[in-house]
């Protein structure tokens, strides 16, 4: 059973593990690697991510991003064993201190690229001129894109008070819908290719993100308010992914678990 | 319930005002919840926020977030930035009613929004004993944070709706 650590919880040996996992699936051009993984949230179409709900029972926005880490997770873990996405605390101290974590910030590891503060946005040239054209800044300049962050301000990120009213929420939807927001708003909060969705999972911070996301689904779930998504989206397929809703309902049948208490 | 069409411009280019009045009733009870929904809320563009201020009809990008002074609370949307099809291809089909069709919804379905505005309501209905305007300031979220900001033309929705709860 793998433990998702949370990012500044994480031991120089899971950072380390990461790190590695990280650069190899980078290198990978083919369906294995971290250029294909990013681009099923979005760019190259199609646009696989599911958000708000698009028809009645549809709110897919939770199970679609658990299945998506889950097979992203089990790819870095082919490349590193030990490999495990960690969860961004956007409530911590540190983060309303210093915004985006350290792992994910630092530019070098000695003279070695951090994989986690950039990545190669993997896309065809016409969509690369279609993103600079309609989005300028979610890319960098030059003839290889990059992706970018233009933080705001660290205060400005999600407080305890806030994930704790979202943890009070007294049905699945109202759950989603709440928790979607918080998710929406630190897309908004990092800047740059992460507020686009077509491009949001090039940028290594987002799987971070997204970890803490299915966390926070995690303790609801455990909590007195925690109940299964209606029965008539159960069985619903979470396309690309050979896995239903049901199948990501617990995270120990899927071989990991979060550790519920945080000390840093 | 204000349409779109219904919203006036407020004080800045893109603000909108809904006038959804609202009086507590003696005869009613208390509401447990109260929630803005908005219906039909466009995220085919750039991602936005839309702040929500309660009987500040004055409001702009630069008012603060001060609940003691109206703020309700915010909405936000993760845009799709614009369409990366052909021509066509982000033209959100009229909902279908043939039950043999399995497909999932177009991704650009319009959403549905929810502001929980309780606490808020109930200060407004403390003080002022009337809900009349509710202001709807969008920001907008650039590549480029410097470029952030309130924008004419970013936020379009069919309806918003007071919804009480008892």
């Amino acid at each position: 059973m793998a433990i998702r650590p949370s990012v500044e919880g994480m031991t120089a040996e899971q950072l380390a593990a990461l790190r590695d996992a990280w650069t190899k699936s980078q290198a990978l051009v083919d369906d294995r690697g971290f250029g294909y993984w990013a681009g099923v949230h979005g760019l190259p179409l199609p646009i696989s991510c599911r958000h708000s709900p698009r028809t009645q029972n549809d709110f897919l926005f939770l199970p679609w991003h658990r299945a998506y880490l889950y097979f992203f997770e089990r790819s870095l873990q082919d490349r590193n064993k030990a490999a495990a996405v960690p969860w961004w605390d956007w409530t911590s101290d540190g983060s309303h201190t210093r915004g985006i974590p350290e792992a994910f910030d630092t530019k070098k590891i000695g003279k070695v690229r951090n994989p986690l503060r950039e990545a190669r946005v993997a896309i065809s040239p016409d969509d690369v001129k279609r993103v600079r054209a309609q989005a300028p800044g979610t890319i960098t300049p030059g003839k290889v894109p990059y992706t970018r962050r233009d933080p705001d301000i660290p205060d400005e990120l999600p407080r305890k008070a806030t994930i704790d009213s979202v943890l009070a929420a007294p049905t699945y939807e109202d759950f989603s819908t709440r928790v979607e927001n918080v998710h929406n708003a630190v897309h908004g909060w990092v800047g740059g290719t992460m507020t686009l969705v077509p491009v949001a999972a090039y940028d290594p911070i987002f799987w971070a993100h997204h970890a803490a996301i299915d966390r926070v689904w995690y303790l609801w779930q455990m909590s007195p308010f925690g109940v299964d998504p209606p029965a008539a989206m159960m069985d619903t397929v979470l396309d690309p992914f050979p896995m239903t809703v049901r199948q990501t309902l617990n995270i120990n049948n899927l071989g990991y678990d979060y550790a519920v208490e945080v000390i840093h | 319930m204000a349409t779109m069409d219904a919203l006036q411009p407020g004080a800045q280019p893109g603000v909108l005002i809904a006038n959804l009045r609202y009086a507590r009733r003696a005869e009613v009870a208390r509401f447990q919840r109260a929630d803005l929904v908005f219906n039909g809320v466009d995220h085919g563009g750039l991602s936005y926020e839309v702040r929500v201020f309660l009987n500040v009809p004055t409001a702009t990008g630069a008012t603060p977030r001060d609940p003691t002074k109206g703020y309700a609370g915010r909405f936000v949307v993760f845009g799709h930035g614009g369409c990366f099809g052909e021509l066509g291809h982000c033209d959100v089909p009229s909902v279908r009613r043939d039950p043999t069709d399995l497909r999932p919804g177009h991704p650009l379905v319009p959403q549905t929004k929810i502001v929980t505005i309780t606490t808020a309501l109930e200060r407004i209905l403390d003080k002022r004993g009337t809900l009349e305007t509710v202001a709807l300031v969008p920001w907008i979220y650039n590549g480029f944070r410097r470029k952030n900001g309130c924008k004419p033309g970013v936020f379009k929705m069919s309806d918003v709706t007071l919804r009480t709860y008892g």
